[in-house]
């Protein structure tokens, strides 16, 4: 068939493709309409399941749902609010993070910068990396009791290998590139490290900061558990020996919650605004 | 007047498969309102050229210096790639190679900013500019400092031909109007006929096999039958040399 013969559409005819109409059929093949309807029937399998099964220890998530609200208007059994255990907590796990910092960050620059301190103390970091809080929780419990003190630790003990190993690989991973354009230019040290060195560290200090505070919130609450005499940890202790499921159940959901707030509002801001220079759009040029 | 000096240059590295010689007795001198480019293959010492002058790299033995007058020349490095900070915008990383903070030094940026078409654009940030763009960034941050000497290696190799011609026209023009004396680095005969006033040619093995003076009169329209004829000539030699040393 030659060229000549076919039809061949003029190249302004040529349009944008046409916008996807919003149709039932659209909203029912969508990625969100699949997750909820999996999260649904589940949640509708779970509620009519549980009349059948022979304990009496599983509730139906309305039960649960009725408790996380009654938790939420702060009509509860237990001797602590949500908001009072959670207000513990929390204290105990900034107190514990920033601790973790002004110790992690130092070994975590001595790690990166000198092959000596990286030999020496390598293996430290391997184990501590693989031990699981529970150890420190149980550790703590022995050595200072019930309170403040030993969760505090835990949250160290949790948090701070993650902290030095990020920041170990963030020095390790300072652009060379960078460092050497500026000594090219005769641009003074200090400069350098505050321009170069320094930012390039950034998104491995936000790795070190997250990863941290997930491992020392898990230590928390697990340290609570075992030692505490308040807190969320130590809610969900409460409900546990009161064998009451939807109470366990109910707070594991407002950890759920928890995380997702603080990923959500406090990290994706924070980020959002610090790493503003990685653009994906690209520079509107005036000519 | 700005001078570089390089005497008897010698440059080895230990790497994992022994002793590599990147430089091999590299001599010649360069000064005044010149354009000298440095031709050769990939390995053939080069960058590593480029960096023992501008003291990213100690040499093994001989001597290298830029001067100007008596003492040490200012000088401004172009890189292949843009090498700028990513996280600041093009007015901050102007402002990061200055030597002083004032609305005088501002202004200056400013201006070499506009003299590679870039003034809209001083705040925007790296990843927003296009290659071509941040080049011609690095190229007025170079010229910003207003330096005696201009190092640039292969500062448009990464770019598009048609880019890449843009940029050469206006790095041609910049070096007319300042004077400077430009030491340009590129394995591209064509680019280094079209731009320079003379040619060192670099064999593999760091060694510098013959200087050329390349005579034509600016400006040298790519497309011309000089420059064609320059380019052909030119480029016989340079094959020529690359068998000698093949054979040798």
């Amino acid at each position: 068939m030659s060229a000549t013969s076919q039809n061949v559409t003029p190249a302004t005819a040529i349009t944008a493709p046409p916008r996807q109409a919003v149709t039932l059929g659209s909203i029912v093949r969508s990625r969100r309409f699949a997750i909820g309807l999996s999260v649904v029937t589940l949640i509708a399998l779970w509620q009519i399941i549980v009349p059948f099964l022979p304990t009496l220890l599983i509730p139906e998530p309305t039960k649960v749902a009725q408790f996380m609200w009654n938790e939420i208007l702060g009509r509860t059994l237990a001797p602590q609010t949500i908001y009072q255990a959670f207000g513990v907590s929390l204290l105990r796990l900034f107190i514990g993070l920033g601790l973790a910092i002004l110790i992690g960050v130092p070994i975590g620059l001595l790690i990166g910068l000198f092959k000596w301190a990286d030999a020496s103390l390598d293996d430290f970091v391997v184990v501590g990396l693989a031990m699981p809080s529970l150890v420190w929780a149980l550790l703590a419990g022995m050595w200072w009791g019930l309170g403040n003190k030993p969760t505090i630790i835990v949250v160290i003990l949790a948090s701070v290998t993650f902290i030095i190993l990020n920041v170990a690989e963030g020095v390790r991973d300072v652009p060379k590139t960078l460092k050497d354009m500026g000594s090219a230019y005769g641009v003074p040290s200090l400069r350098i490290t505050r321009h170069v060195v320094f930012p390039s560290l950034a998104p491995f200090f936000f790795a070190a900061l997250r990863y941290g505070l997930a491992n020392g919130w898990k230590g928390l609450v697990l340290a609570e558990v075992y030692c505490g005499v308040d807190g969320a940890g130590w809610m969900i202790r409460y409900w546990y020996d009161a064998h009451r499921a939807q109470g366990v159940i109910g707070y594991a959901f407002f950890f759920a919650i928890f995380a997702l707030v603080v990923e959500k509002l406090i990290f994706g801001k924070i980020s959002a605004y610090v790493f503003r220079w990685r653009a994906k759009t690209a520079y509107r040029a005036a000519k | 007047m700005a001078s570089i000096r390089v005497n008897h240059l010698r440059k080895e590295f230990l790497t994992a498969d022994g002793l590599v010689v990147a430089l091999q007795d590299a001599t010649f001198e360069a000064s005044g309102h010149t354009f000298v480019s440095v031709v050769g293959p990939s390995g053939c010492g080069k960058s590593t050229l480029l960096n023992v002058l501008c003291g990213i790299d100690t040499p093994t033995s001989g001597t290298s210096e830029i001067v100007e007058g008596d003492h040490r020349a200012r000088v401004g490095y172009v890189f292949q790639d843009a090498r700028l900070l990513p996280w600041r915008t093009v007015m901050a990383n102007m402002m990061f190679v200055q030597k002083t903070d004032d609305q005088a030094t501002r202004e200056r940026c400013e201006h070499y900013l506009e003299m590679v078409g870039l003034s809209h654009a001083t705040k925007a940030f790296p990843a927003q500019l296009s290659g071509g763009m941040q080049q011609r960034v690095g190229i007025a941050r170079a010229f910003s400092i207003e330096p005696d000497v201009l190092l640039m290696d292969e500062p448009f190799s990464h770019l598009d031909a048609i880019t890449g011609r843009g940029l050469r026209e206006e790095l041609h023009d910049m070096w007319e109007a300042t004077k400077k004396t430009v030491l340009f680095v590129t394995h591209d005969v064509g680019e280094a006929v079209e731009l320079s006033t003379r040619i060192l040619l670099f064999a593999e093995g760091g060694r510098l096999q013959e200087e050329l003076t390349v005579d034509l009169p600016f400006p040298r329209e790519p497309t011309s039958d000089e420059v064609a004829l320059a380019k052909v000539e030119i480029m016989r030699k340079f094959e020529s040399l690359h068998e000698m040393v093949a054979v040798s």
